[in-house]
């Protein structure tokens, strides 16, 4: 899939840019204002996923506008156009596509954008702290008729190695249209 | 196990696409408009972000900066915001700095078109008050406190006030 | 070129955008008359996918002896329709283009615009009125 990293380059390339250390302390500021809305974490985790959802359901076509990208032709494709394209066009980063098949794939990140200097400390070692980021994937994934679930498998704040994103297909939406007068 | 303390410190020089941040800010914007009742308490809140920003900056600015010196005058803080503060999370120096005329403790920071509100282009308050509030992180952290507040102008210029408190203005009479 | 009607649909059929340039007959019911054309566009997208003979493509305009409908769908779901006079040709591209520079621009990326909502936003409205007349 090389020549979509190279149209990830080049859209990368195209867009406009700000430091990433202004986007992960505001990311940061984000996720410490919601604990403290909440208190508790698996509602903030929610929270995080919710808002990540409204992002992703109008990033979407941003995404489409600029990357110029035609339908692809399974979900393997599309896990590939999310990792080399849509990450490095907003996060500046590519992520890695593994254990995929045609209804489940994961995005592995070594550099996360969202969670640079983040430590977490003891009581919310549960948090999943880059949860928006499933919420983008399920709503930019929900306007193009896929319904998904994605979840956080693997932080590097829980001490693993990577960052990793789980998608599971769960249905191909059919277009269809309610006549609302019969 | 990787801990965020044992990994180098990320050099600053990595970027994202300018609208990460902004859909990000903007979906802070509408998460906090549910939380409140007024523009006032909406203006209120984004400053309240900014000022835990401006804190982390201070942070990371003195850990980058090995020399370990810390600012105690008040023109030494200034340009440290207005270039180093600036700098890290804009990517380039603040517009000017201006002390007011007749006030030892007024100053401005001056910004022609901050990127905070180039894609808001109808904020349902000041958003400039992030700013303000990172400004205010920042002097809160190196022990200058101060009331710091954000004004827009049609021109696209933000300026942003910073009022030194009395004891700053104290001390600075007793360094010099 | 002359522009007749301008549509933005929604993909449920929600018309979030509607303006009228000329239009010697008047419209008579326009709320009606967008359902039917959504339901129009959408039966023929469903038969032109069964019986076209290549695989792939979908149609992008289709023409009476007096007017062009011109069509353009985002992968997203957002249905512009450009009916303008016969002697349009390709206009994929302008319709590319109000999607991708003033609908992103002007709407996507900002937060006071609730996707599926009636697009009153006068930046969308003076960009469009600005593209249309130059082409």
């Amino acid at each position: 899939m090389a020549h979509l990293r190279k149209t990830g380059d080049a859209v990368f390339s195209k867009v406009e840019k700000v430091n990433s250390e202004l986007f992960s302390l505001t990311y940061g500021a984000i996720v410490t204002q919601l604990l403290k809305d909440y208190e508790e974490v698996d509602a903030t985790n929610e929270q995080l996923e919710k808002m990540g959802y409204n992002i992703g359901i109008r990033l979407v076509d941003e995404f489409l506008a600029k990357a110029q990208i035609s339908s692809c032709q399974n979900f393997s494709e599309t896990a590939e156009v999310i990792a080399k394209v849509g990450f490095k066009m907003f996060l500046g980063v590519t992520a890695e596509v593994t254990n995929s098949n045609a209804s489940e794939f994961s995005l592995q990140l070594t550099d996360n954008p969202l969670a640079e200097f983040v430590e977490l400390p003891e009581q919310y070692s549960q948090l999943s702290y880059s949860n928006m980021l499933c919420g983008v994937l399920r709503g930019a994934l929900e306007m193009v008729q896929m319904r998904v679930e994605c979840t956080l498998t693997k932080d590097a704040l829980w001490g693993d190695d990577v960052t990793e994103l789980r998608v599971v297909l769960k249905e191909l939406m059919d277009e269809e249209y309610k006549d609302d007068d019969e | 196990m990787r801990r965020a303390l044992d990994r180098p410190l990320p050099r600053g020089k990595t970027e994202v696409g300018l609208s990460a941040f902004a859909f990000l800010f903007s979906e802070f914007i509408q998460y906090s408009q549910t939380r409140v009742n007024t523009a006032d308490e909406l203006q209120h809140k984004l400053e309240e972000a900014g000022v835990g920003i401006g804190r982390r900056v201070l942070e990371l600015a003195c850990l980058r900066d090995k020399s370990s010196r810390r600012e105690t005058r008040i023109l030494g803080i200034l340009q440290f915001i207005q270039s180093t503060v600036w700098k890290m999370l804009f990517g380039t120096t603040a517009d000017s700095l201006e002390k007011a005329v007749d006030q030892d403790d007024e100053f401005m920071i001056v910004e022609k078109s901050p990127l905070v509100n180039a894609f808001i282009s109808s904020a349902p308050c000041n958003c400039a008050a992030f700013t303000a509030g990172i400004v205010r992180g920042v002097l809160e952290g190196a022990q200058f406190p101060a009331q710091v507040s954000a004004r827009e102008y049609a021109d696209t210029r933000t300026v942003i006030l910073i009022k030194f408190a009395p004891e700053v203005v104290e001390r600075e009479k007793r360094i010099s | 070129m002359l522009v007749y009607t301008l549509h933005i649909f929604n993909r449920s059929g929600t018309c979030m955008y509607y303006r009228e340039w000329s239009r010697p007959v008047p419209n008579s019911d326009l709320k009606s008359n967008n359902k039917l054309m959504f339901g129009f566009l959408f039966s023929l997208k469903q038969l032109v996918a069964k019986i076209s003979p290549r695989k792939g493509g979908g149609f992008y305009a289709c023409s009476t002896n007096v007017f062009k409908l011109n069509y353009f769908e985002t992968p997203s779901g957002h249905r512009f329709i450009l009916c303008t006079d016969l002697s349009a040709g390709d206009m994929r591209e302008p319709l590319r283009h109000i999607y991708s520079h003033i609908f992103v621009e002007c709407l996507v990326k900002n937060p006071l615009w609730r996707p599926n909502e009636e697009i009153t936003n006068a930046n969308f409205v003076q960009s469009i009125e600005k593209y249309i007349t130059s082409l």
